[in-house]
């Protein structure tokens, strides 16, 4: 495989990233809460998938969809709304206590082996042969990244519900007072999230047919770097952020050798210190832009 | 004499016309007591002020009655209609607008978008208006459409805050100190739009320090010191018997702080 | 009893009784957790020493987490890197040779003995969280939380894969086993004791008030870094010195274990305790470090009451993940409601200033005053509405 070929396999696991990350950032947008537990509706999922496995791939894809949305919808009910008003901090100590428990919870309900999902399998083959190995899976995943976020900017931008939402993320007490019903909002931002964690998860299981316990953490937990790596406040950044995350480390993935490869997690999450210390509003926010500092 | 005053306020509570009655209204901010009892009435299509001293509560009388913060007791009706104590976007939607101190517009929206948040909570109702005629009231809204709420000045974007609020087609419009921080000639063309509000017949609760201008521009005023009412005034009421309660009730509240 | 002692004593009398107390309560805890200990079964007595080791890793992470009100989930690093420095120097040289050939030098030739190496491992703690505290003690809030979280992951992804520190993702064996019951006892003892003496200063006191209100201390010329920092590394060579305690216990260690499940696990135990108190962490590394190990056991087969039966792997986890959300947003002062032992009983009034009552971990954000009234739901717009009320009273 070329270089080209790793650049595309790069973009295409940035968009994987990308979409995780725009789950968080636009509920912190919106409600100024990390979901952490996102990562875990992403897990659900993927279960889903290989409880389904029997199911046509169409329809299992669609009940994922809504397994998904009602997995994101129970917790908006049980977690986040005890939980507003309080800190981002808080929020991102509960959901982490809560995905730990989901984590484990499949472990008791799936065990610890990893469940194979044959689903859309023939999407591995490759497009394009020789040098570049082009995999049509690729393909689906940076379109299907694409089109998302694309219909996400309309949605935000071009809509009247978009136009309440951005309200509500810009000042969510003057959204209130000029009439905007939070709640109505809150949940379609929960829907928005249920929806992409189902795009996630087939498109993940798809590349990598295995479920396994840890999925949700390990994703959720880099596409978190990308999002504070590119600015927690601002949607696109947050979303470009996770992108890079996910495109360097396909990157480095690909060219590093092993035995400089295991140091990738190291040199990833020193850089979000310096971030944090530097520039805590996010790599990609202008400068001066605050944060909480003593 | 205060006890007779406002319990001539209360008597007016009782009354079946009154649009807005807020009664034995009480805010704390942890131990500070912000509003302690205020009680006050506006009637349809009446204008109100509401004057005092910086730290008065007035601000937190507005925010209450909108329910935007948390009300420690008491009760306020539209119409005899309670409002919720913690759900401002049900209390805008029944026909009551704040104009929030130091306006808040969406500053990263266009004007045209703060307008169209505005116009939410007015629902299926048909307005009492053309949405042109507020364009001809506030001319900053449509020169300035399509630029960013956060880089006008500070009296264009007032004027932009009043239309936002006007365009709910309000029975109430709160407005909170809309003449702060503006040069003299904005606060003029505040003043002069929001004559025309009035004569479209929305009532007004209007709060501001600059007591001449808003006992002069008010059928009625309540003066407000130390989260109190301790005064009812109205056009004929001398200013000097109104700076005279000011003084007089900054004294009583440093007692009242040391009990 | 409250009125008794109100009524008999001078407060002066009290307020000593109540220091006493502060820190007899938790002394006197581990006595007990010792003594049953000392009486049980070989196999039992090890559940025992974990309990008593985890309390002073519990303890160790509320000397900062308890009296800064900062979240960390980096402390457990300090945790490894003293159990990994411990069990190198204490192994014999031969089977470091064997089992970890790639070692420095100065990491595969000197051989400490059981108190140097308890000794070197504090040290190495308080040095590298100084490293550590001196960038990250200006952060706060969610930046503090994420930035500790990147500390864990590196410690873990540096031990778990350089072998020239170590033995990378396999095991360190042949660890002399030095702690039984009476080293763990005095070990968490001393951390006790330490973090009693550290409440004690002007510093911890300036910490703790700063907590409770950011700007004010700021205001009055408080140099909260510099009281952090100190907390920080206070609490980091007490987490190396317990690293220290538990790879002597087990006699083996590997990186896995020093690692998210512990972090998780202690986090928990301070939390339910009660995070801002010593009788707090205490309680809580005692009793959930009881119901840890139980379940630990249950999940490979265990039995009570000569009733057998073996819990699914994972349920553990489980049960400290509902202990752990459901404290945080039910009863965020856990057990003990953040005050020390016999504190209300001795006529302590109010002595800890109100937090956010929904955010026990999360103070010291500078929260406007509204925040404190928040509870959990309903008024969920008045935290935020606060910021454009400048009409409140000033008093």
């Amino acid at each position: 495989m070329t270089f080209v070929g790793y650049l595309v396999d790069a973009v295409s696991l940035g968009a994987l990233y990308a979409l995780i990350a725009v789950s968080v950032g636009l509920v912190f947008g919106v409600l100024r809460q990390i979901n952490l537990a996102q990562g875990e509706v992403m897990a659900f999922g993927a279960y889903s998938l290989w409880i389904m496995r029997a199911l046509p791939s169409w329809l299992a894809i669609l009940l994922c969809f809504g397994i998904c949305v009602a997995g994101s919808l129970v917790l908006q009910v049980l977690v986040f709304r005890p939980l507003r008003g309080a800190s981002a901090l808080t929020t991102l100590i509960v959901t982490f206590g809560v995905s730990y428990g989901l984590e484990a919870l499949w472990l008791v309900v799936f065990g610890p082996e990893g469940k194979p999902v044959s689903m859309l399998i023939k999407l591995n083959d490759t497009v394009v042969g020789g040098a570049i190995a082009l995999r049509w899976i690729t393909i689906v995943d940076i379109g299907t990244a694409a089109v998302l976020l694309i219909g996400l900017y309309v949605l935000l931008f071009r809509s009247s519900l978009g136009l309440r939402m951005r309200a509500v993320a810009e000042d969510f007490s003057i959204a209130r007072i000029v009439g905007v019903r939070i709640d109505r909002v809150v949940t379609v931002a929960f829907v928005l999230c249920g929806a992409s964690a189902a795009v996630v998860a087939v498109l993940e299981t798809v590349q990598t047919p295995l479920v396994t316990t840890t999925l949700g953490l390990s994703l959720i937990v880099v596409a978190l770097v990308g999002v504070v790596l590119g600015g927690l406040d601002h949607l696109a950044r947050a979303t470009a952020g996770g992108f890079i995350v996910g495109f360097v480390n396909s990157l480095l993935g690909s060219i590093l050798p092993e035995q400089q490869l295991v140091f990738v997690t190291s040199l990833t999450f020193l850089f979000v210190v310096v971030v944090l210390v530097v520039r805590p509003a996010g790599l990609l926010a202008p400068r001066g832009a605050g944060a909480e500092r003593v | 004499m205060r006890a007779s005053l406002s319990g001539g306020g209360e008597e007016g509570a009782r009354s079946s016309t009154a649009l807005l009655d807020v009664a034995d209204l009480r805010v704390t901010y942890g131990r500070s007591v912000a509003v302690g009892g205020v009680s006050l009435v506006v009637h349809e299509g009446e204008v109100v002020g509401l004057i005092g001293p910086n730290g008065a509560g007035k601000s937190s009388t507005l925010l209450a009655i909108m329910g935007a913060v948390r009300r420690s007791g008491g009760d306020v009706r539209l119409s005899g209609k309670r409002l919720s104590p913690s759900r401002p976007e049900e209390v805008a939607r029944l026909g009551v607008a704040l104009v929030p101190e130091g306006r808040h517009l969406f500053a990263s929206m266009t004007v045209r978008e703060n307008l169209e948040l505005g116009r939410l909570a007015r629902g299926d109702r048909s307005p009492r208006f053309d949405d042109r005629e507020v364009g001809q009231l506030f001319p900053v809204t449509e020169e300035f459409r399509n630029q960013r709420a956060g880089l006008l000045s500070g009296g264009q974007q007032q004027q932009v805050a009043i239309a936002r609020a006007l365009l709910a087609d309000p029975d109430l419009l709160l407005l909170d100190e809309p003449s702060l921080g503006l040069a003299p000639a904005a606060v003029t063309a505040v003043f002069s739009a929001l004559e025309h509000i009035r004569q479209l017949g929305v009532a007004i609760l209007l709060v501001e320090q600059r007591a001449e201008m808003t006992l002069e521009f008010c059928s009625r005023s309540y003066v407000m010191v130390g989260g109190r009412i301790r005064f009812e005034a109205d056009r004929s009421t001398p200013i000097e018997s109104v700076i005279v309660a000011y003084f007089g009730a900054t004294s009583t509240a440093a007692s009242e702080h040391e009990r | 009893m409250a009125g008794g002692a109100r009524g008999v004593l001078p407060e002066p009398a009290r307020a000593r009784l109540r220091l006493a107390a502060e820190a007899l309560g938790p002394l006197a805890l581990i006595a007990i957790v010792a003594l049953v200990g000392a009486q049980l079964s070989t196999a039992d007595k090890t559940d025992a020493i974990n309990v008593l080791v985890i309390t002073a890793i519990v303890v160790g992470l509320y000397v900062f987490i308890g009296n800064s009100g900062v979240i960390s989930f980096g402390q457990i690093s300090f945790v490894a890197i003293g159990a990994f420095a411990a069990a190198i120097w204490t192994t014999p040289v031969g089977t470091r040779d064997a089992t970890m050939p790639d070692l420095f030098g100065f990491l595969a030739s000197p051989r400490l003995t059981n108190l140097e190496s308890l000794l070197v491992a504090a040290g190495l703690g308080a040095v590298m969280s100084l490293v550590v505290g001196l960038a990250l003690m200006r952060l706060s809030g969610l930046s503090a939380g994420i930035a500790t979280f990147a500390v864990l992951e590196i410690t873990y992804n540096v031990l778990a894969n350089w072998e020239k520190i170590g033995p990378g993702p396999t095991v360190i064996a042949n660890v002399p086993a030095t702690t039984g019951i009476p080293q763990a006892a005095i070990g968490c003892a001393i951390a006790i004791a330490a973090a009693f003496g550290y409440q004690r200063t002007r510093s911890c006191r300036l910490l703790r008030a700063s907590r409770a209100d950011a700007l004010a201390a700021r205001g009055i010329g408080v140099s909260i870094f510099r009281h952090r920092l100190i907390a920080f590394v206070l609490s980091g060579a007490i987490c190396g010195f317990a690293g220290a305690l538990y790879v002597h216990e087990l006699g083996s260690v590997s990186v896995t274990e020093l690692y998210l499940a512990l972090t998780f696990s202690t986090l928990s135990m301070l939390v339910v305790g009660g995070s801002q108190s010593l009788w707090g962490a205490t309680m809580g590394g005692t009793l959930l470090g009881v119901l840890y190990s139980f379940l630990s056991n249950a999940v490979s087969g265990t039995t009570v009451f000569g009733l057998s039966f073996t819990l699914p792997n994972g349920l553990n986890t489980i049960i400290f993940a509902v202990l752990f959300v459901g404290a945080l947003m039910l009863a965020p002062r856990g057990l003990t409601r953040n005050r020390e032992f016999l504190a209300v009983a001795l006529g302590e009034r109010a002595p800890h200033p109100r937090g956010p009552v929904a955010i026990a971990l999360a103070g010291g954000d500078g929260e406007s005053p509204g925040d404190v009234e928040t509870g959990s739901s309903g008024g969920e717009a008045a935290s935020r509405s606060v910021k454009f009320t400048p009409g409140q009273p000033s008093p």
